[in-house]
């Protein structure tokens, strides 16, 4: 070998530095960089869409209150995660997650499908005392969400800064026609960023999360949430082992 | 020349880095423990911690 | 400081040393209260108190932070700035910089703790920093590199002791982890919130990048560098092979950026990427392995130091656990056994088996060596590092204990059928089951801050007794020159 030295790397600082980083380098990139090229990394499903703006800010409620520290949402491929929390989760339905969800821990079950496993009701019950559904629960008391009126007064910045880290919330009529292609009319019109409050507040009310129609609060959007996670895909549509091939 | 196609195939890529990561690997370990000589002089750095003079007593071998 | 004419203190620059040496101890304090506190909160959720600020959700990051950023942190900052300055006999570079370090990481710790409370969090384990914080710790961390560098770059020693290579390696492994987990968009320059540039997959992958990382970087090579050069002072003997560090270095800092997947097993993540993830898993415990012998081999020929030196104990303890938690990691991350293991308390446990057994002993066993030649004097107590380790050893068995009775436990009772094929056990039933090994968990972490508040009060009474002595001396200064 040409005479190589292990100590001119640990005489020389700079050389140090530029071994040390290729060495860190490497792993991240052979593993990271992929992801974003290879396709099948995000299977092409029907039915996942970006959240309605009320939706979105129950996600932004869950995010705060760190439901992600005990709740998963990411059903593995097992014949009990199957019998308990529904279909294995699948890359596409998280694709709109700034962030990601998926979470590490289960101190709670997983939600990735709770979404209409339970009434409005209940979950405004259950997140005002957990206890009253379920006696064994150590989950904290959430009543002030009832209580604290939404603010969507920036609701609009919001979506704008989802748009920009790529979902596809519409700004303008092109972008809107995208939608309508993409997802259908009646869901285009939720995404479209000019009309967020109104949808918002429409939604709120039709839905009436909270038992509350006088006013939207935190509540109303975190429900609303929750009951949408993992109802996207209809998987009925689909073959058994369709999804198979993308893991 | 046939097995040279085998590095042309991608789902090869995963034993080939494995390959590559090992031969480095083997020889960084040749380097440090193959010779006497060398390993001694890579081993004469560590008593850096010792030569800073301060009041706290060396144990001599 | 008070300058008393001390061999060292001048050429050096120990001002800085102590206060970040103060301020982990502080941090250490905090961070281990918020945790025994959320560990009972799980335990007995009354203690909630329905406190949106208090709740289980909002402290956990601020537990995780003031531990991890602040003591570990603060502990790092402190002994690499000693380190490098004794390894390379020269006096650390831009002492203005270096207070700069100081005073911005400590406001990092606070804004993070007090965001977290108010509800501005990122949703991402371990980096829950929103951006402004995030940009702040940026700017922290290259003046540390600058600093870090400079010094070394004026060594008057030609060769670089291995334990700053680790040093190095954290640094600029944490500056890559940081920039590239925390790069979001914010909803305006006037809020705190933002969204991840990233999402789903892409987003799992590069949060766990980050994620075993931060543990690989911040709490092990970091460790190990504090390692390289306590355990052979403490112990008056050189390390036992110099080789087996160069070997080690390089196959840790290559090893670990490659396993971060493991965490995301049988999920969305492509298959290709987390049996990559764990095939590096299992090649790394060759070199956590490395690291522990070496450590412990230091000690060979010198045993009884064990019977009769606390500090010693704390330090050969602390690569034990490490030795046993690098041994659990590649074995949790085959996927067979992540299977079990996975969402369950047994992860927790894990963890701790690391953060509390290996990173906090080490800890402490390096800064109770080095809290007596910062301020000139002895430890007021040998007896309370005694307690303290006994305290600490204790509490780390007893949480360790109950999280993989706990986690094992789940595991089961989460994928039991019964004789018709259903599921034998609801989830709450489980949750139920966990109560007891909550709770013993929670005492476990009283042992642990008992005996870190021990530390504080031994380091508060050290100083004191350090500062009457300094004044004696300028009394007599005839006596102070001999």
């Amino acid at each position: 070998m040409f005479n190589f030295k292990h100590e001119w790397i640990e005489k020389n600082v700079g050389l140090m530095l530029i071994a040390t980083m290729i060495a860190i380098s490497i792993g991240g990139l052979v593993e990271i960089a992929p992801l974003f090229f290879i396709k099948e990394t995000v299977e092409k499903v029907d039915g996942v869409r970006p959240y309605t703006p009320l939706e979105s800010r129950g996600r932004d409620i869950y995010v705060r209150e760190g439901c992600y520290l005990c709740h998963s949402q990411m059903i593995r491929p097992f014949r009990d995660e199957a019998l308990r929390y529904g279909h294995y989760s699948l890359a596409a339905e998280s694709k709109y997650d700034h962030p990601f969800q998926w979470g590490s821990k289960r101190t709670g079950p997983d939600l990735a499908r709770v979404g209409n496993k339970y009434s409005n009701d209940w979950h405004v019950q259950h997140l005002i005392d957990p206890k009253s559904m379920v006696p064994p629960s150590v989950m904290p008391r959430y009543p002030w969400l009832q209580t604290t009126a939404l603010d969507y007064s920036d609701i609009a910045e919001r979506l704008k800064a989802l748009r920009q880290v790529g979902v596809p919330y519409s700004l303008t009529q092109g972008e809107y026609d995208r939608n309508v292609k993409d997802f259908g009319a009646d869901v285009a019109a939720t995404l479209h960023i000019p009309d967020a409050q109104k949808n918002l507040i429409a939604q709120a009310q039709s839905g009436n999360f909270d038992g509350d129609r006088s006013n939207v609060s935190e509540m109303d959007a975190l429900v609303a949430y929750l009951q949408v996670l993992g109802t996207m895909v209809d998987f009925s549509k689909y073959d058994n082992d369709e999804f198979v091939k993308f893991r | 020349m046939e097995w040279i196609n085998w590095f042309s195939k991608d789902e090869n890529t995963k034993p080939l880095a494995l390959l590559i990561f090992f031969i480095t690997f083997c020889l960084i370990l040749i380097y440090v423990f193959g010779s006497k000589k060398r390993g001694e002089r890579l081993e004469s750095h560590k008593d850096i911690p010792f030569l800073d003079e301060d009041s706290d007593t060396k144990e001599v071998k | 400081m008070a300058a008393v004419g001390v061999a060292g203190t001048e050429q050096y620059n120990f001002d800085i040393v102590r206060k970040f040496t103060i301020m982990a101890l502080v941090w250490g304090a905090v961070g281990m209260l918020v945790g025994v506190y959320i560990a009972s909160e799980l335990a007995w959720p009354f203690l909630n108190f329905d406190l949106p600020y208090i709740t289980f959700g909002r402290l956990r990051p601020v537990h995780t932070g003031a531990v991890i950023f602040g003591f570990g942190g603060s502990a790092l900052f402190a002994t690499s700035y000693y380190v490098v300055q004794r390894t390379c006999q020269t006096r650390l570079f831009g002492d203005g910089m270096a207070s700069f370090t100081f005073w911005g990481w400590q406001a990092v710790i606070v804004l993070a703790a007090l965001s977290y409370v108010m509800g501005y969090s990122q949703g991402r384990e371990y980096a829950e920093m929103e951006w402004p914080i995030d940009l702040l710790i940026e700017v922290v961390w290259v003046t540390y590199l600058i600093v870090f560098v400079g010094t070394i770059m004026r060594r008057k020693q030609p060769h670089i002791y291995v334990a700053n290579w680790f040093y190095l390696s954290f640094i600029l492994a944490t500056a890559l982890l940081h920039t590239f987990n925390n790069l979001a968009v914010p909803v305006s320059l006037f809020t705190l919130k933002s969204y991840s540039l990233f999402a789903g997959t892409q987003d799992a992958m590069t949060q766990w990048w980050y994620g075993h990382n931060a543990v690989g970087f911040f709490l092990t090579a970091a460790f190990l560098g504090m390692m390289y050069y306590f355990v052979p002072k403490q112990a008056g003997r050189p390390i036992y092979s110099y080789r087996l560090s160069i070997v080690h270095f390089w196959a840790l800092s290559f090893l670990y950026m490659w396993v971060g997947a493991h965490h995301l097993h049988w999920t969305a993540l492509p298959d290709w990427t987390s049996t990559l993830a764990a095939t590096f898993s299992i090649m790394l415990l060759l070199p956590s392995w490395g690291g522990m012998i070496n450590g412990i081999m230091t000690l060979s020929g010198a045993w009884d130091k064990l019977r009769t030196d606390p500090i010693m104990r704390f330090m050969i303890v602390a690569l034990s656990f490490y030795g046993m938690s690098t041994f659990e990691g590649p074995m949790m991350s085959l996927k067979d056994v992540n299977a079990l293991s996975h969402y369950t308390d047994w992860t927790v446990g894990h963890v701790h088996s690391g953060a509390l057994g290996w990173v906090a002993m080490i800890s402490f066993g390096s800064l109770y060596h080095l809290i007596p030649k910062l301020w000139d004097t002895k430890m007021y107590s040998e007896k309370l590092i005694n307690i303290h380790f006994w305290l600490a050893t204790i509490g780390t068995l007893l949480y360790i204990t109950a999280m993989w009775i706990s986690g094992i436990m789940q595991g089961l009772m989460w994928r039991a059928f019964d004789d018709f094929g259903n599921l034998q056990y609801s989830f709450a039933e489980s949750v139920a089951a966990m109560h007891p090994f909550y709770a013993m968990r929670a005492i476990g972490g009283m042992f642990f801050l008992t005996g870190m508040l021990l530390m504080v009060f031994n380091t508060y009474m050290t100083i004191r007794q350090s500062n009457s002595q300094a004044s004696k001396l300028e009394i007599n200064p005839a006596k102070a020159a001999a």
